[in-house]
């Protein structure tokens, strides 16, 4: 008994050892600071200069969807966190509710560099009182157009087309599902009107749904590399990502014509965040233009939101432009409205 | 008599077939994770045999290695509150009346039996109607709560085999209380207490949905690790690092292979 | 403290003493939550979730909404097939290894990857069922088929998966059971003429009923609330029950239906714990009944009761 209690203690140590030595060695002498961000959201390089400017270490919690992210802000780890990204929706809710803290703009001369366009967009919070805009995108489609017949529909009907049955997937998301087929219908992607609603449920019901093998948000990038689904509702840094670069021509990413759904992702600081200083450095770190571009560039994204950013941009073909997005419509938040989606959504996800 | 007509055809007999199949089909998956753990390329396609992940894996993996310390420092603390807790209450239970002695005989075995979304989301509301911030804690709380009844259950049936008369010897003798239990009925439950405790590890390093749902800043812990990796492929990395695990798990499996027995014995 | 108490009271003290603590951590982590779910599922949901003070049935009004009855279908008949694929599974494995003499070495082989992350287990599932994945792989090498076979995203593949998850869990309690029996008895049986399936299925199941209840609670129930699984390797028709309590937390913010499912869940959970225990304990009654008959004696028994079923024919 004393030998082997003495080898488990003894590789107990030894366990011990090696994950203190594969840890961060940086110190962080001046604090920690927490981001809740989505997954690989902000480049580990920019992370890693951050933390070398300012001797600030940072740790990274990261959520899958905004509904993930605020269910664990309810539950409590508000207080945690000092810098959230939620998105335009959540920002606003958030606000509504009280969660966030004010930003001090003395704090952020990086600010100048964003989008004058942007004010407009954000009516959630136009003054940039409670969150500065992170990047504004959109989801698509994403075909592989090595498997697929070459006369597809390049519009939200494609989900109609039965050939590639079987094959093709859309967001686990009810925004943006329903989102595209009011789109596609002509109504705003916001529409409260419950007819609008019904009619868009019964176009995924009856004409989407039965082509589609799975509702997807989180791994719809590595299905479509592996060549599992061919035809993928899609955010585009996910599906390219998970591809080598020599293959990129063969990847069709489009915003359909009729417009989608957009999202602006915001930085926010909660309110009791411990680490205040910091998050305002993070802040206008991620705005200094050098540094934005190093984002557009790891996810060869357009700068629909740091225009500065575009003069040290070294990406030439981004995944989309910023007039692909004229038509859509940015994902806002409903208030009590939301039900009415809510009852239409489970009966295309669950029946 | 043909005492030995039963005996005779177990050689390859239907259910030995059986068995041998199980036990390959319970290993494909892991073969899979380990043979693509060698694989140069990071997706599906062979490329050709590498140790890069492995380099990556020591060298260059500081997020997972964080995750993994949460994950071996919250499985070490829960796994001995709940053999302690356990083993003391398996003692209580077993040979002494009071009051309450029914409601946890009831209560200790669901955790094991509920489905982990009911016990995660249950903890996560409670925690916020208290409001207990999430974090380690709250993971350290969560997971000794589901290894409760595995060390209550070991213990019991260790105590179930163990011979009451040497404990009214030691009475006779003159221990009290505190000499008994430290003299006589530890020594010899230490098997079942030390099982419950691995059990404890490996459910809690283990778990995934109920950590899911009560972490907090910083505290993520392997399994969430993977997770979060699911919108951009599970890196090789990870098949590395689990075939680390596979062999530590082996080696710690065979050290302690007496309790095995034990493990299968109380379930 | 030489205070000298009745042998009664220091019963309790004791008992208290060793049996506190941990019933006390249960109050407060387990049952303390279990009721807090019970007391939201009858509560109005609030708008950014949480729920106010107001007393309604609402939740459970909503459970029986249509669109939710397909799903509790579908749980049902995925938990039951997978469960009884599982057992039927389970019982010749538990056979063998309780009559192999390399028992422990078994029980690893049988251990061992289970002890292996279960994320990880699902995605090596994923990538063996692909289209383009290991079996299709080879079977297109074999040139048997010429596209690769939809084997995952579909209710097939969560039914595999979940067997394979929670095999260990049925075999454990079998072989245990199976261990404590006394095979001679199915000597005896075949000595008397029985057939070899017919003496394991007349003498050595009616004897392992504790561990079939056993191995049918460990699997079924932790099945039927399944949520990784579903949601991993199934398809747009494969929600199950648990993923819909997630989806009322996490997406719909709706902790009242969330709880009142839960609360439905658990009950079933119950019953199925309550069954188990009192077959374990009248098995056990038996056996503690039974312990003074010798094997002769318990064959006799087995011949009278052959006998006599037979002659009520």
């Amino acid at each position: 008994m004393h030998k082997t209690s003495r080898f488990f203690l003894i590789l107990l140590v030894c366990i011990l050892i090696v994950s203190s030595v594969g840890c961060k060695k940086s110190s962080g002498r001046n604090g920690k600071l927490y981001l809740y961000n989505w997954t690989y959201y902000t480049p580990d390089s920019l992370v890693e200069q951050f933390e070398k400017e300012t001797g600030i270490d940072v740790v990274i919690d990261n959520f899958a969807s905004n509904e993930e992210m605020f269910a664990k802000i309810m539950a409590g780890g508000n207080e945690g966190y000092d810098v959230i990204f939620p998105s335009s929706d959540y920002t606003a809710i958030m606000i509504k509710l009280g969660l966030l803290a004010e930003l001090d703009h003395n704090l952020l001369p990086n600010l100048k560099y964003l989008s004058p366009l942007f004010k407009e967009k954000a009516a959630y919070d136009p003054t940039y009182r409670y969150s500065v805009p992170y990047f504004m995108g959109s989801s698509g489609i994403a075909v592989n157009t090595e498997r697929v017949p070459s006369d597809y529909e390049r519009t939200w009907a494609i989900f109609a087309d039965a050939r590639m049955a079987g094959s093709m997937s859309m967001l686990d998301d009810m925004r943006e599902v329903m989102g595209a087929a009011l789109k596609h219908l002509g109504y705003s992607g916001n529409s409260t009107d419950i007819e609008e609603l019904q009619r868009a449920t019964d176009l995924i019901n009856t004409q989407w749904k039965p082509n589609l093998v799975k509702f997807d948000s989180e791994s719809f990038g590595k299905a479509f590399s592996r060549g599992e689904f061919v035809v993928v509702h899609a955010y585009p840094e996910n599906v390219f990502a998970e591809i080598s670069a020599d293959k990129w021509s063969t990847i069709d990413f489009f915003i359909p014509p009729e417009g989608g759904m957009m999202y602006i992702d915001n930085m926010v600081i909660p309110k009791g965040a411990r680490n205040n200083q910091a998050a305002h450095a993070f802040i206008n770190f991620i705005h200094d233009p050098k540094n934005y571009a190093v984002f557009l560039d790891t996810f060869s994204l357009p700068p629909t939101t740091n225009t500065g950013a575009s003069a040290f941009m070294k990406t030439e073909h981004t995944f989309f432009s910023i007039e692909d997005l004229s038509n859509s419509d940015n994902i806002s938040d409903l208030g009590s409205n939301l039900e009415l989606y809510n009852e239409l959504w489970q009966t295309i996800r669950y029946q | 008599m043909n005492y030995h007509k039963y005996q005779s055809k177990s050689g390859f007999s239907f259910s030995y077939v059986m068995l041998a199949l199980v036990v390959v089909f319970l290993f494909i998956p892991l073969f899979v994770v380990v043979f693509f753990s060698f694989n140069s390329a990071k997706g599906m396609q062979w490329d050709h045999a590498s140790l890069i992940w492995y380099k990556t894996l020591i060298f260059n993996s500081p997020s997972l290695w964080a995750a993994f310390k949460n994950s071996l420092i919250i499985a070490l603390t829960s796994a001995v509150t709940a053999t302690a807790l356990g083993s003391l209450a398996a003692i209580g239970i077993k040979w002494y009346r009071f009051h309450g002695r029914s409601y946890i005989t009831t209560v200790s075995y669901l955790p094991m039996v509920l489905p982990e979304v009911i016990i995660g989301i249950s903890m996560l509301i409670f925690f916020s109607a208290v409001k207990v911030r999430l974090g380690m804690f709250t993971i350290f709380a969560a997971h000794t709560t589901f290894n409760l009844p595995f060390v209550f259950m070991m213990v019991t049936a260790r105590l179930d085999e163990f011979d009451y008369s040497t404990v009214e010897a030691a009475r006779d003798l003159g221990a009290n209380e505190r000499q008994t239990l430290t003299k006589v009925i530890i020594p010899s439950i230490i098997p079942a207490v030390l099982s419950g405790f691995l059990m404890c590890i490996t459910m809690s390093l283990e778990d995934f949905v109920i950590t899911f749902f009560v972490s907090g800043p910083g505290s993520g812990t392997l399994p969430l690790y993977v997770y979060s990796m699911i919108r951009y492929g599970v890196s090789p990395v990870i098949n590395a690092l689990s075939f680390v695990m596979i062999l530590g798990t082996m080696v710690i499996a065979f050290t302690f292979r007496k309790f095995l027995k034990t493990v299968a014995a109380s379930s | 403290m030489k205070k000298t108490l009745k042998p009664r009271e220091r019963e309790q003290l004791l008992g208290t003493i060793y049996g506190g603590p941990m019933g006390l951590w249960f109050t407060l982590f387990f049952t303390v939550p279990l009721g807090i779910i019970i007391l939201y599922s009858f509560m109005k949901r609030g708008l950014y979730g949480g729920v106010e003070w107001e007393f309604t049935l609402t939740a459970y009004k909503q459970m029986f909404n249509p669109s939710f009855a397909m799903v509790v279908v579908r749980t049902l008949w995925i938990s039951v097939l997978s469960t009884f694929l599982c057992i039927l599974i389970a019982i010749p494995c538990g056979y063998a290894m309780a009559k192999s003499k390399h028992q422990t070495f078994l029980l690893f082989l049988i251990i061992i990857p289970f002890w292996t992350n279960s994320l990880i287990r699902i995605y090596a599932w994923i990538s063996i069922l692909s289209t383009e994945g290991f079996i299709n792989s080879v079977l297109m090498r074999l040139g048997l088929i010429d596209q690769g076979l939809k084997l995952i995203y579909n209710n097939g593949a969560v039914v595999l998966v979940l067997i394979y998850m929670y095999l260990p869990f049925a075999i454990l309690p079998l072989f245990t059971t199976i261990d404590k029996f006394d095979f001679s008895l199915l000597d005896a049986a075949r000595d008397l003429g029985a057939t070899k399936l017919g003496s394991i299925v007349r003498v050595m199941f009616p004897n392992i009923k504790s561990g079939l209840s056993t191995a049918f609670i460990f699997t079924f129930i932790p099945i039927f609330g399944a949520y990784t699984v579903p949601l991993l390797v199934g398809g747009k028709d494969s929600t199950m029950i648990g993923n819909i309590i997630v989806d009322q937390v996490s997406k719909t913010r709706n902790w009242p239906l969330a709880s009142a499912f839960s609360m439905i869940l658990t009950l079933i959970s119950l019953v199925g714990v309550f069954w188990m225990l009192y077959n374990g304990k009248r098995e056990q009654m038996q056996k503690e009944g039974g312990t003074k008959k010798t094997t002769q004696q318990a064959l006799e028994h087995n011949i009278k009761a052959h006998h006599s079923h037979r002659g009520t024919k």
